[in-house]
């Protein structure tokens, strides 16, 4: 299901872009094995900014408008090693603004 | 009395963002001109550093190192060759060949310090994607990519841990 027939004609990555994230999430798969785990999440929400700063500038308005509303409430390079719970707290506040910006986008067709 | 070489070490710091600023051939000739000079266990110099300046070819290995924030001007790649550490049959687990390549990129971290550039290490990277990257022969390994450049005005801060002091760090004589 899609609300937004807008958004599905509209590609926010094009080719070159999105085998740069391929390739970020792909190394950063093999580098976890041997790294400390606290850097998983720390590399997922890094892949997860840089799809955003592509995002942000082809998306649609209302999309645009709800990633500046979280861009800067992401984690970016912190850990939850330092406060596991601030961390865990940041990011279901993070899931719960995306939960809501989804249901609002699928249901509705917020492609405006 | 100065210690300039006190002084330089406190002052280094890494750099995670840095600016599109070209660096001189002869500051990066200066840096890898000191690694000659960083301790090796036996003078046995198992390590063998690569440049790379090619703007694509530094593009290519920052989207196979994941830990790679910076857009550096140039990297270092710091290898260990195998070759050599059977050439001196030191085995495969032996850690000394590592603590060379800490001895390594210290120098290599400071010597950039010195000639004004901003440096960064990066141990989070695909070695096999590097390896067919950059076409490396068998039997070396990269170990650390060193990004070289200018630190930009925004530059990340530090990670933030709890501070330390050099005393937290040491302890003396015996343990009880």
């Amino acid at each position: 299901m899609n609300g937004s027939g807008k958004a599905q004609t509209t590609w926010v990555l094009n080719e070159d872009e999105a085998l740069e994230l391929l390739a970020f999430l792909v190394t950063a798969a093999r580098t976890q094995v041997d790294e400390a785990p606290e850097y998983g999440p720390m590399r997922l929400m890094m892949a997860a900014a840089r799809l955003v700063e592509t995002l942000q500038s082809r998306a649609t308005v209302s999309t645009r408008t709800f990633l500046t509303s979280v861009a800067d409430r992401m984690p970016g390079l912190a850990t939850p090693m330092s406060d596991a719970q601030d961390y865990g707290q940041r990011l279901d506040a993070l899931c719960a603004a995306l939960a809501a910006y989804l249901d609002a986008h699928f249901r509705t067709g917020g492609s405006q | 009395m100065e210690q300039p070489v006190l002084d330089a070490i406190r002052s280094r710091r890494v750099a995670r963002r840095m600016s599109d600023a070209p660096i001189a051939p002869a500051q990066l000739e200066a840096v890898l001109a000191s690694v000659r000079w960083a301790p090796s266990a036996g003078n046995r110099r198992l390590q063998r550093f690569v440049a790379v300046q090619d703007p694509t070819t530094i593009h290519l290995v920052r989207m196979v190192a994941p830990g790679m924030l910076q857009r550096p001007a140039a990297l270092v790649l710091i290898c260990i060759d195998s070759q050599r550490v059977e050439h001196f049959r030191l085995p495969r687990q032996n850690m000394g060949v590592y603590i060379d390549v800490g001895c390594a990129l210290q120098t290599l971290l400071l010597s950039a310090h010195a000639v004004g550039l901003a440096a960064g290490p990066v141990t989070s990277f695909s070695k096999a994607a590097v390896r067919a990257l950059l076409n490396f022969p068998a039997g070396l390994s990269p170990e650390v990519i060193v990004c070289l450049g200018h630190a930009a005005p925004d530059d990340l801060p530090t990670m933030r841990r709890r501070k330390l002091s050099w005393r937290d760090l040491v302890h003396w004589e015996r343990f009880e």
